[in-house]
């Protein structure tokens, strides 16, 4: 009798399971997620920005808003299949990139001025005097800003696997020590408030 | 079910911040000493559960267990829920502190409706008409969470409608999982230590 309410009980729940799987295979994952993360870094002229949530999934289709130091918004875009959104930098100065993914999740992402590289007009001024003074070996002179490009594109390429490595990195969830400390944080707050209600009866 | 920063309107986040008031107030009211380890231990379980991601699929689930709290706490599940949202928004950054007003009453008002339906009918003798209960407990209570969250999200720009279709349809697995867990620990719970039931009705 008892062995026949268990087992009732064990089928429905495999049946319950199944139904969760076929759920969780059809639907976008945006919504049950708890929160969105936005990674941006710089290549060349052009800014990187990718969204994805705990785990790894990629926030597809999410609005990318970017905004000046100001908070005036440059532009406007969307995510790809993969989660990111490019761009060409639009000013050199502090970006605020927002990502939107809908149903109440969002977050943002900050490139200060200095990662963007120096700017044109302030890079250029003083390769000029460099040239200037270097000039007696004319030989082994290059064209300076020539050359700037080639070094930044190199470090494009050997920082990859760096930024690569930050971008998996952040995907990862809540450490042990978080959820530890949370739980303690707990026992401790209910202690507290134990200990002065228990102050308060014996007064 | 974690609403971030910056999504909703002052407004929104105003009104959850003085029902969720209202709600720990009335908790605090009602939680004796005896009582507290038990919302210590529920607040933990509650802080834990949205961490546990059990993949599914080519995503997760991930538990909330709303409905339990309010069963076995009854209103002091707004300051356990309240407790745990802090935390997850402090250590995990899910959600956020100006949103935890409003998060707290989408999780926690489900969990004190739930109490108040089921709470009396899940100490039945009938053992299948007691599970029944149960895990309608779970299940409904984060049914009515999906719905609070479309409401909240109304002002947003997106349509009810369209929200509340999304986010019940997504959390259905989750309505099953939970009406389980909630039946499975209601199972345990009477055999165990049914008093922690009986001494919640008649504290609550």
């Amino acid at each position: 009798m008892l062995r026949d309410s268990y087992l009732r009980l064990t089928r429905v729940a495999v049946l319950l399971l199944a139904l969760v799987i076929t759920t969780f295979l059809t639907l976008p994952s945006r919504v049950w997620a708890h929160k969105v993360n936005v990674f941006a870094w710089v290549e060349g002229d052009m800014i990187f920005v990718e969204g994805y949530f705990p785990g790894g999934k990629k926030a597809q289709n999410s609005l990318v808003e970017v905004y000046n130091g100001a908070g005036a918004k440059l532009l406007e875009g969307r995510t790809n299949q993969k989660g990111e959104f490019s761009f060409e930098i639009p000013a050199r100065e502090d970006l605020r990139i927002v990502l939107t993914a809908g149903m109440g999740h969002k977050n943002d992402f900050t490139i200060p001025a200095a990662d963007l590289g120096g700017s044109k007009t302030s890079a250029q001024a003083p390769v000029v005097e460099t040239s200037e003074t270097v000039a007696p070996l004319p030989s082994t002179t290059v064209d300076m800003s020539k050359l700037e490009v080639m070094i930044d594109e190199a470090l494009d390429r050997k920082l990859q696997p760096v930024i690569k490595l930050i971008r998996s990195t952040r995907k990862e969830g809540p450490g042990l020590t978080e959820i530890i400390g949370g739980i303690g944080y707990i026992f401790g707050l209910f202690g507290l408030l134990m200990y002065f209600k228990s102050r308060n009866r014996n007064r | 079910m974690h609403i971030s920063e910056g999504v909703l309107s002052p407004p929104v986040l105003v009104a959850g911040a003085a029902l969720t008031a209202v709600g720990v107030a009335m908790g605090l009211k009602k939680m004796d000493n005896e009582k507290i380890p038990q919302v210590a231990v529920l607040t933990a379980a509650f802080f834990v559960a949205s961490l546990i991601r059990v993949p599914v699929g080519p995503s997760a689930v991930h538990l909330v267990l709303n409905g339990l709290l309010g069963l076995v706490l009854g209103w002091a599940a707004f300051p356990a829920i309240l407790v745990g949202l802090a935390l997850q928004a402090l250590l995990f950054q899910f959600g956020g502190l100006t949103t935890l007003g409003v998060n707290t009453f989408i999780m926690a008002m489900p969990a004190i409706l739930c109490y108040y339906l089921f709470g009396r009918s899940i100490t039945s003798k009938n053992t299948g008409m007691a599970t029944a209960m149960a895990f309608s407990c779970g299940f409904l209570a984060i049914l009515l969470s999906s719905l609070l969250l479309a409401i909240s999200l109304i002002f947003t720009g997106e349509s009810f409608v369209q929200a509340a279709k999304v986010l019940v349809l997504a959390h259905l697995p989750v309505m099953l999982l939970e009406g389980l867990i909630v039946a499975l620990c209601l199972a345990f719970l009477t055999k165990v230590k049914p008093e922690l039931l009986g001494v919640t009705h008649a504290a609550g």
